[in-house]
Parts: C-alpha cells; structure tokens; sequence
C-alpha cells in the first residue's frame, strides 16, 4: 500500500527546548492513525510540521512524495481541522460560504470555483446534517454544527489526508459519538488517510487502524488490525500511572479514561513504555 | 441648502475635486473598511496614518536642502513611503510573536508624529514662515487640486480592482489567517497587500480628512454595517452607503461653513450615523 506520508529521522525544537526526537513515521494511504500522547507531548507540533508551519531542526517529511510546504501549497492536498474552532459571532458569513473557504487555495487566484467542486461542497452540506442552517450566520451554529462546518470545510476540496487537532476538545458526550460515527462513514466513504491527534483515548481507540504514542519520541504501532486492547493499556499505562499512582488499569478504565487524566505539561518527558 | 451647494460647486473647481474625491475614497474606504473590523485592525490603521506626519515633516526638513520638494505632490509622496514601510513594519511585527502589535503600533504611532513636529519646528525656525500643518492633521478641502483628485481616484480604483479580483483569498484569510494558509492561500502575501493597499487608501485620504481622522474613514463604514447585517452582501453595499453619506455629507458641510475643517465634518456625519444605528439597535438581517 502506498506510504502517504513519510517522516524520517526528524527533530524539532522550539529555540533551545527539543519538542520531537527521532521520529520516524509511516502513514499508508486510507489509513487512520491515532496521535496520542500527554499535553505538552508533541501532537499539535507534529501536525503543524506536517502543515508546514514549523521547519524541522532535522530530517525531512514527505506528503504524497511533496514537501509539507508543496502539499498545503495545492489546496488539495491537506485538510485540517484545528482544535476547537469557534467562529466569530458577529462574522458576516453563511455557514454555506464557510464551507466554500476551504476550495480557495485550489482554486487560485482570479479564478471561479468549478461546478463539480461547488456540487461536492453542497454534498458535504447535505452529508454533515447541515441543510438547514447552510444559510446561517456561521456564528449562530452551535458548537456542534460548527465543528461539523469546520470539517466539511476541511474535506471541501477533496483533500487526500485530514489531519484533526484533538477534535473532541469542548463536545458533550452525545456530540463525541457523533463525531466518531461521523469520521468514520467519513474514511470509507471518501477513502481519506486521517491523522487524528487526541489525548481523548477513547475517540482515538474508536476510530484508529494504528496508534502512536507520542511523548518527545514516537511510539508506533504498525498494526493491521484495530490494536489489542491489552497493547492500548500497555501504551497508557505509565501515564496514567503517573497521575494517579495505579500501576496497573483495566482496559475498559483506559478507554473511559477522561481528558484531565493526562499528565500536564510541566510532564517529565519520557516514553510512553 | 441644496442651491447654496450647487452654487458653491458651480464657482469652486477645488469643491468639485473635493466632492469626485471623497466620492472615490466613500467607497473605497468603505469596502478596506468591513476587513479592517473584521481583522481588528483599528489600531494598525491608526499607526499607519500617523506614519504619514512623520513623512510630510522629512519633506519638510529634506525641503531646506532641496528646495524643490517644497511644494505638495512631494509631500504626498515622502509621506507615501512613510506610510508604505509603517505599513510594512507593522505588518511584520503583527506576524510574529515577539512584541503585542498593540504596544509595537503605539510606539511606531507616537513616534512618528513626534518626528513630524520636531520637523515642523525646525522647518519653521530655519525659514521663518508659517506652515499650513493643520490641513495635513485635519483635512483642507480648498487644498484638493485637479492633479491630487487624479491621483486619488486612480488609486481608490485600484484598491477596488485588487479587492474585487481577491475577494475570495482576503475572504478567507480574514476569517482565519491559518486556516486559509493551510488550504493553500498565500496567506502572507494577502496580508502584506492589505496593509499596501491601507497605507495607499490613507495617504490618499489625507488631503480631504487629514491624517489624524482618516482612519475614521476605515472603520466606521464597516462598524455600522456590521450592526445592521451578517450577510457580506448586505454589509458591502451598507457600507459604501454608510461612507459615502459621510464623506460627500462632510465635505458639503465643509464647503458651508468653510472655518470648519473637512475631516472633522465628515467623522461626525459618519459617526451620527453610527450613533444612530447603535442606539436603535436595530435587528441584524
């Protein structure tokens, strides 16, 4: 199958603070791949590398055989969905036109939007339940239909990868499943690779293929199959250990665990096992 | 009143480049104005106009050596420069994370027009003549040539032209820098362009509102459309209204009582107008 995204030997630091150590990652295409690691551990800088936002210290990531920079560059390429979106409340745009955002890079410049895209995009609207306020102030949606705008903005130019920065942050339990029901119609249908960086264990454990732990170092389990829950406890394990003193938890404790449970950012940076 | 006016425009061809002028910034202010609200960008517009004193008073003090800058149309074009590279800088330092953009604007803000005074006193006590520097802070439209009303429609058309032709990139980038830079828009060059075409669009305006007040022109058109919609369409076209109701409104009050200055006259139409939609707080369509 063929590897999508590519990273070797890559170091990241902010000034004198080393972020990412010797990372070396495989993403195949079609893929779902949870990120999944403390505050502080280096999910969000990873994405962000792979936006093209931060330069590497040392080695080299490759995006559908581009640089990051030449990837986010088409238009098409990438979609991402930050953490917690939140549109301005008074900001004079539909929900609809929100969504049509995410096609102005593939576009170009001085250019019209095709009909197939504007009919993709409308398709996106009718897909993600939002037919009814496509027409809304983007800042009247709920929290809820707003992140779900924001991902049909993301996925409006029919990117390849979706990369999604701890996309349950700030949703209810109910809006939680959704999102995981959601992202998962979403892979099959649209046969995208995702990059999911959560430390939510139970959305990443739910959508995933294959898990990296992510704590300076990378952790990767290049498993075919959705991973034995007994590895998703050996993974989390010492985090959690290291909140509460429990050495050992049961798988179900793992899934269930809360978003508070992660350690913080004043973490001693150590692998995961 | 309205004879008084037509009068006064039949017999005054200064009146009549004030008027096409301020017609011309109307809607070009009008339409920068809705994405400077919607950026937050106030304050940076604040600094860049006051960048313009700085640059009239180097023509000023550059005038005591070559004498053949002492006349308007260099004025304008030192000031030109100065408002370009305030744009620029502020445009860098509002980038990166280095310094709040609030604090690096007011430092570049009351710099710049501490430069423009020194200058002016020195101008004034080297040559010992008086110099109209009021016009330059608050508007004269008697100053309003053929030539500087050529100048000013030629760049208002072309803020518009820019503005029409990347709508949907500065749409984009003003509703979320990053998001639009991660779909591929060239996010950088939008914002650098936004902060030319703002430091063209207030030179242009000094001649008729000054450089204190011209900003006014930047932000109350799209404040008050902002109040009355969340359709873009609407808040455009409400906007342009809005703006030009104030700068033709200005410079005809201006041109009635001519002790008043224009820039003063048109930030108070425009701010009644304000006021106004403010305090009837009018349901958004």
């Amino acid at each position: 199958m063929e590897e999508i995204v590519q990273i070797s030997r890559l170091n990241f630091a902010y000034g004198e603070q080393l972020v990412l150590k010797h990372i070396d990652l495989t993403v195949a295409a079609g893929s779902t791949l949870g990120v999944i690691g403390p505050n502080g551990g280096g999910k969000t800088t990873l994405l962000k590398l792979l936006l093209g936002l931060h330069q590497p210290s040392r080695g080299q990531i490759r995006i559908a055989g581009l640089s990051p920079s030449q990837a986010i560059g088409r238009g098409s390429v990438v979609g991402y969905l930050p953490q917690n979106p939140r549109a301005d409340r008074n900001f004079p745009l539909s929900a609809r036109q929100v969504i049509g955002l995410g096609l102005v890079g593939k576009t170009g410049m001085l250019r019209r939007h095709s009909p197939a895209d504007l009919e993709f995009v409308e398709s996106l609207i009718e897909r993600m339940e939002l037919i009814d306020v496509a027409n809304t102030p983007i800042g009247e949606l709920s929290g809820g239909q707003q992140q779900r705008a924001f991902i049909a903005r993301a996925l409006a130019p029919r990117p390849r990868i979706l990369l999604l920065d701890e996309p349950t942050t700030g949703i209810d339990r109910r809006g939680q499943q959704r999102f995981i029901e959601l992202i998962q119609n979403l892979k099959t249908e649209l046969k995208l690779t995702i990059i999911l960086a959560s430390h939510d264990l139970r959305a990443v454990t739910a959508v995933s293929d294959r898990l990296a732990c992510l704590n300076l170092t990378l952790h990767y389990h290049d498993i075919p199959q959705r991973l034995p829950a007994e590895l998703v406890y050996e993974m989390f394990a010492c985090d959690l250990a290291a909140l509460g003193g429990r050495a050992a938890l049961p798988v179900d404790d793992v899934r269930a665990a809360s978003p508070q449970q992660c350690p913080s950012k004043t973490a001693e940076k150590s692998p995961c096992y | 009143m309205l004879l008084a006016v037509a009068h006064l425009i039949h017999n005054n061809t200064n009146l009549v480049h004030a008027l096409v002028l301020s017609m011309a910034m109307g809607v070009s202010c009008a339409l920068l104005s809705v994405v400077v609200v919607l950026r937050r960008w106030a304050f940076i517009g604040e600094g860049i106009s006051h960048a313009g004193f700085g640059g009239i008073g180097t023509c000023w003090l550059l005038s005591l050596a070559f004498p053949f800058l002492a006349n308007q149309t260099a004025a304008y074009g030192i000031a030109v420069l100065f408002c370009i590279a305030m744009a620029l800088s502020i445009g860098f330092v509002t980038r990166g994370t280095r310094m709040a953009s609030d604090t690096a604007i007011g430092i570049f803000l009351v710099a710049s027009l501490a430069w423009g005074f020194m200058a002016l006193a020195i101008f004034r006590h080297v040559r010992g003549t008086p110099v109209n520097w009021e016009g330059y802070l608050f508007g004269d439209i008697s100053q309003v040539s053929a030539r500087s009303m050529i100048a000013g429609l030629s760049i208002a058309m072309a803020v518009i032209l820019v503005l029409a032709g990347l709508c949907k990139e500065i749409l984009a980038y003003s509703f979320d820098p990053l998001l639009a830079r991660v779909s591929g828009v060239r996010a950088g060059a939008i914002h650098y362009m936004l902060m030319v075409l703002l430091a063209m669009i207030i030179v242009t305006g000094m001649g008729i509102a000054g450089n204190v007040l011209v900003t006014a022109l930047l932000v109350l058109p799209g404040a008050t459309a902002l109040l009355l919609s969340r359709n873009l369409k609407r808040v455009l076209v409400l906007s342009v209204m809005i703006s030009l109701a104030g700068t033709i409104g200005g410079v005809t009050v201006s041109s009635l009582w001519t002790f008043l200055p224009s820039g003063a006259c048109m930030v108070l139409v425009l701010f009644v107008e304000f006021a106004t939609v403010f305090m009837s707080g009018k349901a958004k369509c």
